[in-house]
């Protein structure tokens, strides 16, 4: 029996399809067609991870969202559209785990749901993580790439510690800054990020330019990507 | 100002309403020395005076006849200067002098010889017949002078109007000249929307003043039946103003309401030209403004006209297309799924996929145009690595690359660039697909980076169809298609949205043929917008 999604979502045919491809897949589907039926489905059968579509006929999806979170813990992945780069970081911030763009592809989406209920299993920190050439020990911070170890600091290193751990999920810009740099300030501050990216991106990645483990979400943030 | 008894004729006999303004010449001519009139008579019969002691002291070398004709002269300058009143009284005393001291018996007015008498007769005739052809002589040249000042007027005038682009524009700038050059407060009134007829313009009263004085049905009157009325003419005489129609061949445009007054010039007929004259230059204006006015939106409709028809056009055949293969693999599949061999099956399920991708990207460009042309669209802008925008935007045309291949020139020096970075990454996704498009199969994509005193320029070249250089800004346009694509489906969108996109961050876009084969489209931005983003860098430890 495999986990138990609750899809929130008031247009029938992405339930339907997202019911027949995710059973198809080996979860179990639960769907709710407005916010207020999702947060009472939510509570009464308790989902392993909700699918939250923004756009909700009977209220705002962040608000749906942010009332799931006040004691719902499990994931969420957020449902948006295109050109709504502000609704995902919002959503982000407040407590989605990952955000999904319509129109999407059926892999993308088991990619983001599979990294989602992982992250809930490894709650417990592993000493090394290892992200497609890259084995990072948090034990003895140790950076290795294909086996060669990197030269990083401190900051390069707590940066790319906090997207390990995080691996395939976005990590907004304020949710790095306040991880990496204690810094609540996201306007002033900003460009660090972008500086420092930039400088891991030069250690860790076979080509800058074209960046294969670190990629940006434009307008919300970055991702260290997994393998699968 | 509350309406009092004396304010009507205070009106009509009103020269100017402020104390202080210096009269043109024109109308000083015939105003002037009221106070003074008695001068031209001191001086005539100084004149007399002066004239008679020199031939009291002399005369006896002259002949009476020869005193008789020189005191002619007195009367033919007060003639010339003065006019009939003086040149008459000069008549009368020259002869009561000439009898008085040079005709016998000597100072007395009896004359001895009777025959002097007809000189007397003679000498007044000829001085009055001189003296009024000297007076019209001099009418004359005064009209000739005041219709010269006032066509000199109506030049300045004309020529002021004609600077002036918009009808507000131009109405201020007639009542203004109007009162400037002939001292007439002016209105003009001109029919709105729905025909009323509603004060556009005015100069010379005082606050509000108008409203007490302009009187909606003698404008409606002379708007209607196309006819001048008001004060100082046959019709509504009554009524404070001058109501003019402003009229040209076709129609009437409007009424302007002059405050005249009938003293101001001498002669109505006079006054009548100019008001005529005034009221024809500023129908004339009013009639050349609708008329561009005109001009330019029937060239805006046909404009729209087009843009809706290569909308039309554009938006049906590029969803119809996808459409017509989505439904037609996706009914093949559903009613013919046992006939088709497993392949077949995921081919028409790859032509689903690919019509609905291709609906996607039409969505989502019309979308982009609606923001971009409804104003929605708000810059997000931020420090961004011109890298980072590059990697994301390959990133996302990868899938359709087949085998040509993207090569990046990047020089490390390039600075951060403040944009929006979501906006600027969807011209070079455009700006890419473009390239794959339209260039042939196992070439190359050049992509370049520089930077240039503050201006950043990204250049896409492909060595594809190229581009004739008379198309170079019309691919820019809306919907436009280059004849040489039409066999490649598009919406002509695209470009138009690259465009919007780089105009709203202060930059420009420009496509040119590439020197040997191909097409270079190149994008310049500002590194920094005016609010100048400040760049803090924090050493690492």
């Amino acid at each position: 029996m495999g986990a138990i999604i609750l899809v929130i979502d008031d247009e029938a045919p992405i339930r339907k399809l997202l019911k027949v491809t995710l059973e198809a897949n080996g979860y179990s589907l639960l769907d709710a067609a407005s916010g207020q039926e999702g947060i009472l489905t939510a509570g009464m059968e308790r989902p392993d991870l909700i699918i939250l579509d923004l756009g909700l006929p009977d209220m705002e999806g962040t608000e749906a969202l942010t009332q799931l979170r006040s004691w719902y813990l499990a994931p969420i992945i957020v449902l948006t559209v295109r050109d709504n780069e502000a609704g995902k970081v919002y959503a982000l911030d407040h407590g989605a785990d990952d955000y999904i763009t319509k129109p999407f592809g059926m892999g993308e989406l088991l990619a983001r749901i599979r990294v989602a209920l992982r992250h809930v299993v490894n709650q417990t920190d592993e000493p090394v993580i290892t992200i497609g050439p890259l084995t990072i020990d948090l034990a003895k911070r140790m950076v290795e790439k294909d086996g060669e170890p990197i030269k990083l600091t401190p900051i390069e290193y707590d940066l790319l510690k906090v997207l390990a751990t995080n691996a395939g999920r976005v990590m907004t810009h304020r949710q790095l800054l306040q991880q990496v740099w204690g810094e609540q300030n996201y306007e002033t501050a900003g460009h660090y990020i972008r500086v420092y990216v930039g400088h891991l991106r030069k250690k860790i990645e076979d080509d800058p330019t074209r960046p294969k483990l670190l990629t940006t979400e434009p307008g919300v943030g970055y991702r260290l990507v997994t393998s699968n | 100002m509350s309406p009092t008894t004396s304010f009507k004729p205070k009106w009509r006999v009103l020269k100017s309403p402020k104390n202080n303004w210096s009269l043109p010449e024109m109308v000083s001519d015939t105003t002037s020395g009221t106070d003074k009139r008695w001068l031209p008579y001191l001086y005539v019969t100084l004149m007399v005076i002066i004239l008679t002691t020199i031939f009291w002291l002399i005369g006896y070398a002259f002949t009476p006849v020869n005193i008789a004709l020189l005191y002619l002269l007195p009367v033919f300058i007060a003639a010339v200067r003065w006019g009939f009143g003086p040149s008459f009284y000069a008549a009368v005393i020259g002869v009561i002098a000439f009898d008085f001291f040079f005709i016998p018996p000597i100072f007395r007015f009896t004359v001895g010889d009777v025959r002097y008498l007809i000189t007397f007769a003679v000498y007044l005739a000829v001085a009055a017949f001189t003296a009024s052809l000297a007076l019209q002589l001099r009418q004359r040249v005064e009209e000739a002078r005041a219709r010269e000042a006032v066509t000199s007027a109506l030049f300045a005038l004309s020529t002021q109007v004609a600077a002036a682009r918009d009808l507000d524009g131009v109405l201020q700038e007639i009542v203004r000249q109007t009162f400037v050059t002939f001292h007439w407060s002016a209105a003009i009134v001109l029919p709105d929307k729905s025909g009323e007829l509603q004060l556009r313009a005015k100069y010379g009263f005082e606050a509000n003043e108008q409203d007490e004085l302009l009187e909606p049905n003698v404008m409606r009157w002379v708007y209607d039946h196309g006819q001048i009325a008001g004060f100082g003419t046959s019709r509504h005489s009554d009524t404070q103003l001058m109501y003019v129609p402003l009229k040209t061949e076709s129609k009437t445009h409007g009424v302007m309401c002059i405050g005249t007054t009938q003293q101001l010039m001498k002669s109505p007929s006079n006054r009548e030209r100019v008001v005529q004259a005034l009221a024809g230059l500023a129908a004339v204006s009013i009639a050349r403004i609708h008329l561009e006015e005109e001009a330019k939106r029937a060239h805006l409709s046909a404009e729209s006209e087009r843009l809706r028809t290569a909308l039309l056009d554009s938006i049906s055949h590029e969803l119809r297309t996808p459409l017509a293969t989505i439904i037609g693999a996706a009914t093949g599949l559903i009613e013919s799924a046992e006939i088709l061999s497993e392949r077949d099956q995921r081919e028409l399920l790859q032509t689903v996929r690919e019509g609905a991708m291709r609906m996607n990207r039409l969505v989502t460009n019309l979308l982009g145009m609606v923001r971009l042309e409804s104003g929605m669209l708000q810059l997000n802008k931020k420090w961004c690595d011109v890298s980072d925008i590059i990697g994301v935007s390959i990133c996302q045309v990868q899938d359709s690359l087949q085998n040509r291949s993207i090569q990046v020139n990047l020089p490390s020096t390039i600075p951060a660039i403040a944009v929006d970075d979501v906006l600027i990454e969807q011209v070079l996704v455009n700006l890419l697909s473009n390239a794959i498009k339209y260039s042939p199969d196992e070439s190359t994509i050049q992509l370049t980076v520089a930077e240039d005193n503050g201006i950043l320029s990204i250049e896409v070249q492909d060595q594809g169809i190229g581009i004739d250089p008379r198309e170079a800004e019309k691919i820019f346009y809306k919907f436009y298609r280059s004849t040489a694509t039409k066999n490649i489906p598009g919406t002509g969108l695209g470009l138009a949205i690259c465009k919007g996109i780089i105009h709203a961050h202060g930059g420009d876009i420009v496509a040119k043929r590439a020197p040997e084969k191909g097409t270079i489209v190149t994008m310049h931005l500002p590194i920094e917008d005016a609010e100048g983003y400040l760049i803090v860098t924090k050493g690492d430890s």
